[in-house]
């Protein structure tokens, strides 16, 4: 196991250095850069100083020093400065936004696994029933409802008519911290990015525990008397389960899609709304360091995913 | 197995009380802000600069800059002329080559005296291009900064220039003493500019969370009065729906929006919009390096072939005005220049004339703009329409300002890539700010003249105008400039369009100005105030 793990991290890190490379050089192949994105067309700036700038910044170095130079101050653990933010190391800049993102994507991630969860096995124990197909139907809607569209309607809803959650931001601005107000942003938009999400969970737990309900030893239990609420929830859910953690761990990928359409909506101060803004302003050193990072936390994600599929069933072997 | 399950039950109750706990905690927290707060997003919109603090490096964002920091000299509210800010007066030798200032007895947020030093410290850093300063450029006709004594500074040029007071305006005071022993390549790297800036405004820098907001709090000492607010926050937003969405939600209580959200806050009275004008010039810039536009009856016929009036009244709401050379200000247009009125069929006889179908005939040409917002598209889908219908086929193509920008500056660009562009350029307050988008020595690489106009008469009116003096005399000078512009057609130029903020109600003596780059101008901030 331990082995297994060890080789595993190593093949991460190896990945995590071609994945380096290849956003640096895709960085490059798109027209423009942080210079050209300093220049409002409205307000055109002088070639000299742009040229100064560009200097400065070292933009007129050949690619590959580029990269050397990048690669070198990384394993230092010196991501370098922000471009748009002169005065802000990336480290720091990327640093301070994975807690708000794993605190919105762990938040949504429990409300999926809780209500995705519990729908499904109301689905297949009720299995065509109308509560069955009412979810059926919701999950459909949820799954294919983009993040971006329920992200706009909820905010809509919620905070612009109703007014019973703020429009953006993770705090009230000039408020000292309190649990009740972070808590009070992040319901919202943690329910939103869970929406897809738990949609999917739904349908495979659904499917997945119908499938075990049909089993034998299924058929067994309920033979020697055993009370349904024990059939289910001892004999099939543990069973029915296996195949809903290795889903979850594979739509990490997925939920952080959502999560840059949401940060970006909700103005949450994450990893995805600081990479959109990079990405916006051709800010290089941000849009690697943040890549970087999200990056190894899908690697690391996928890595637990397996152990923890290997604790869950000792029929795994790995070796 | 049996201590597992009992394990996971516990599990799904704790998620489940998570899950419970915000819904309880919803009802209990306010969303309005404090009284005597005021709460906006100042760098919303074409004249913010989101992110940056350091006035060395900003190109925009000085409506929120200018609430904590000051320059010398700055611009009246209303954007016609140049008034003393930390100056307290300020002259203008007879050759126009020798500004003297006056200083204001102000203080620095620490208490220091704000000096001449300062002031000459100041100039140093904006004058070199390693302290990462984007006025290094502007500000080369500077030959020396004298400081005869603590309270006056002298600044002489080497040759007249009548945009040198504006680019005064955009130069914000810094202090000596907290910024000397920095290395000039160092600065802009430098947290002071995000943690711990002092200015000399009416509001003092207290607290910067990273891309959500920056709050200030009342400056009592300031020299203008004790300021009626106790704090000023600007928020930040990603989105510009999100921006209107925390207005309406009275998160905030002023920010930027487009002219097509104008209608929902117009006949609601919780909100008053401003408006005012954009100084931008929209244009079709004609590529002057491709062979399709070397006759000006061409360009002509562009011109003659859009409805200017109807797409200002249909798309803009009325809230623009044709522009028949880049100016719209009275004093600066010619009584007898041509109005270009819609007439497609004049349109089409010049086409011909021209020989068009030898030129290009109905051939795509590629019309590059920056401008993505659903306005722009409309817009631009309108000006397809008409110039088809004289029988020239234009195809749009909008990228991002990055994008944009490396195409058009590019020292040896593809022409098929741009043989016509739609995009705008500031031409005020200070008239001569259209110059490096016209002027035959400001082609790229060695400026933004990215029409490569390559017009003679017109280089000259630009070059007089900008080194003119007098200022009635300056005038007459733009008014030739306008002239060559309608004559020649280097651009077909549209319109001028409005731009508009949105505040509430509840706040008494706001002054917000759609100024090109965010002003600065008067804003008087210590005289804000607002409802409970």
């Amino acid at each position: 196991m331990l082995q297994y793990s060890l080789r595993r991290l190593i093949i991460g890190i190896g990945m995590l250095v071609a994945l380096s490379m290849l956003i640096f050089l895709l960085l490059r192949l798109t027209p423009g850069d942080p210079i050209d994105a300093y220049i409002d067309p409205n307000l055109p700036m002088s070639p000299s100083d742009l040229a100064d700038l560009r200097r400065n910044l070292g933009l007129d170095q050949p690619l590959p020093a580029q990269y050397l130079g990048w690669l070198q101050q990384a394993l230092t653990g010196n991501l370098g400065y922000s471009i748009k933010r002169l005065d802000q190391p990336v480290l720091g800049l990327v640093l301070s936004r994975i807690g708000p993102t794993v605190l919105l994507m762990g938040t949504a991630l429990a409300f999926a696994i809780v209500a995705g969860i519990t729908c499904g096995v109301i689905g297949a124990v009720r299995r065509n029933s109308l509560a069955d197909l009412s979810l059926s139907v919701v999950a459909l809607a949820g799954i294919s409802s983009p993040a971006f569209l329920s992200a706009l309607i909820g905010l809509y809803i919620f905070s612009v008519r109703l007014h019973w959650m703020p429009s953006g931001g993770m705090l009230t601005p000039g408020e000292e911290f309190s649990v009740g107000d972070l808590l009070h942003h992040l319901i919202l938009p943690a329910a939103l990015l869970s929406v897809a999400q738990a949609a999917l969970i739904m349908r495979y737990m659904r499917a997945s525990l119908l499938e075990v309900l049909n089993q034998d030893y299924v058929r067994t239990a309920r033979a020697k008397g055993v009370r349904e609420f024990w059939v289910i929830s001892k004999h099939a859910l543990r069973n029915a389960l296996l195949p809903i953690v290795t889903l979850i761990g594979s739509t990490i990928g997925l939920a952080i899609g959502g999560a840059i359409f949401i940060e970006s909506v909700f103005n949450w101060p994450g990893m995805g709304l600081l990479l959109v803004d990079a990405v916006q302003t051709r800010d290089y050193p941000v849009i690697m360091g943040a890549t970087l990072v999200i990056g190894a936390c899908v690697i690391v994600v996928n890595l637990l995913t397996d152990i923890t599929y290997a604790v869950v069933d000792p029929r795994i072997k790995v070796g | 197995m049996k201590r597992l399950s009992r394990l996971s039950v516990i599990a799904l109750g704790a998620l489940l009380s998570t899950a419970a706990v915000p819904a309880l905690v919803v009802s209990g927290v306010a969303t309005q802000a404090h009284a005597a707060t005021l709460s906006g997003g100042f760098d919303v919109g074409p004249g913010g600069f989101q992110g940056n603090f350091n006035p060395l490096a900003a190109t925009a964002g000085f409506t929120w800059l200018s609430v904590y920091y000051e320059p010398l000299i700055t611009y009246d509210e209303k954007l016609q002329k140049v008034v003393g800010a930390l100056a307290s007066s300020y002259e203008v030798s007879s050759d126009q080559m020798t500004y003297t200032f006056k200083l204001a007895d102000a203080k620095w947020h620490d208490d220091k005296p704000f000096t001449a030093k300062d002031a000459k410290f100041t100039m140093g850093l904006a004058m070199d291009a390693k302290t990462g300063s984007v006025l290094a450029a502007r500000l080369k006709g500077i030959s020396s900064v004298e400081t005869p004594d603590n309270r006056t500074v002298v600044i002489k040029l080497s040759a007249p220039s009548s945009s040198f007071p504006d680019t005064m305006t955009k130069v914000m005071m810094l202090p000596e003493h907290a910024l000397s022993s920095i290395p000039a390549d160092q600065l802009a790297k430098n947290t002071w500019w995000s943690t711990a800036p002092i200015g000399t405004g009416p509001f003092k820098f207290t607290k910067y969370v990273s891309d959500q907001y920056v709050e200030l709090a009342a400056n009592t000492d300031y020299r203008g009065g004790k300021p009626a607010l106790e704090r000023v926050i600007n928020r930040y937003f990603a989105n510009p729906a999100a921006a209107i969405a925390a207005l309406r939600s009275g998160e905030i209580q002023f920010t930027y929006v487009d002219s097509n959200d104008v209608p929902t806050f117009k006949d609601n009275k919780d909100f008053q919009v401003i408006e005012g004008n954009s100084f931008v010039v929209n244009y079709l810039g004609f590529n002057h390096d491709s062979p399709l536009w070397k006759d000006v009856r061409v360009r002509q016929a562009v011109m003659y072939a859009i409805n200017r009036d109807a797409i200002i009244q249909s798309l803009y709401g009325g809230a623009a005005k044709p522009a028949n050379c880049a100016y719209v200000a009275d004093q600066l247009i010619p009584p007898d220049i041509d109005s270009y009125a819609y007439d497609p069929e004049k349109a089409k006889q010049l086409l011909t004339e021209a020989g068009w179908d030898q030129i290009n005939g109905g051939k795509p040409i590629t019309l590059l703009t920056y401008y993505t917002t659903p306005l722009a598209t409309n817009v631009l889908a309108a000006v397809q329409a008409m110039l088809a219908q004289v029988g020239i086929n234009i195809v749009p193509r909008a990228v991002d300002a990055p994008t944009y920008n490396s195409i058009v500056l590019n020292a040896t660009p593809d022409i098929a890539q741009f043989q016509l562009v739609y995009a705008g350029l500031q031409n005020g307050p200070d008239a001569g700010s259209i110059n490096v988008g016209l002027n035959e020595k400001q082609i790229p690489p060695a400026g933004p003249n990215v029409a490569r106009v390559r017009m003679p008469d017109l280089t000259k009116a630009l070059d007089s105008a900008l080194a003119e003096p007098d200022s009635a005399k300056r005038d007459a000078a733009y008014q030739d400039v306008c002239k060559v512009m309608n004559t020649n057609l280097p651009w077909a130029t549209l319109w001028v369009a409005n731009r508009y903020g949105i505040v509430s109600t509840k706040v008494k003596d706001f002054v917000w100005t759609p100024a090109p780059g965010g002003g600065p101008y008067q804003a008087n901030p210590q005289k804000w105030s607002i409802a409970e």
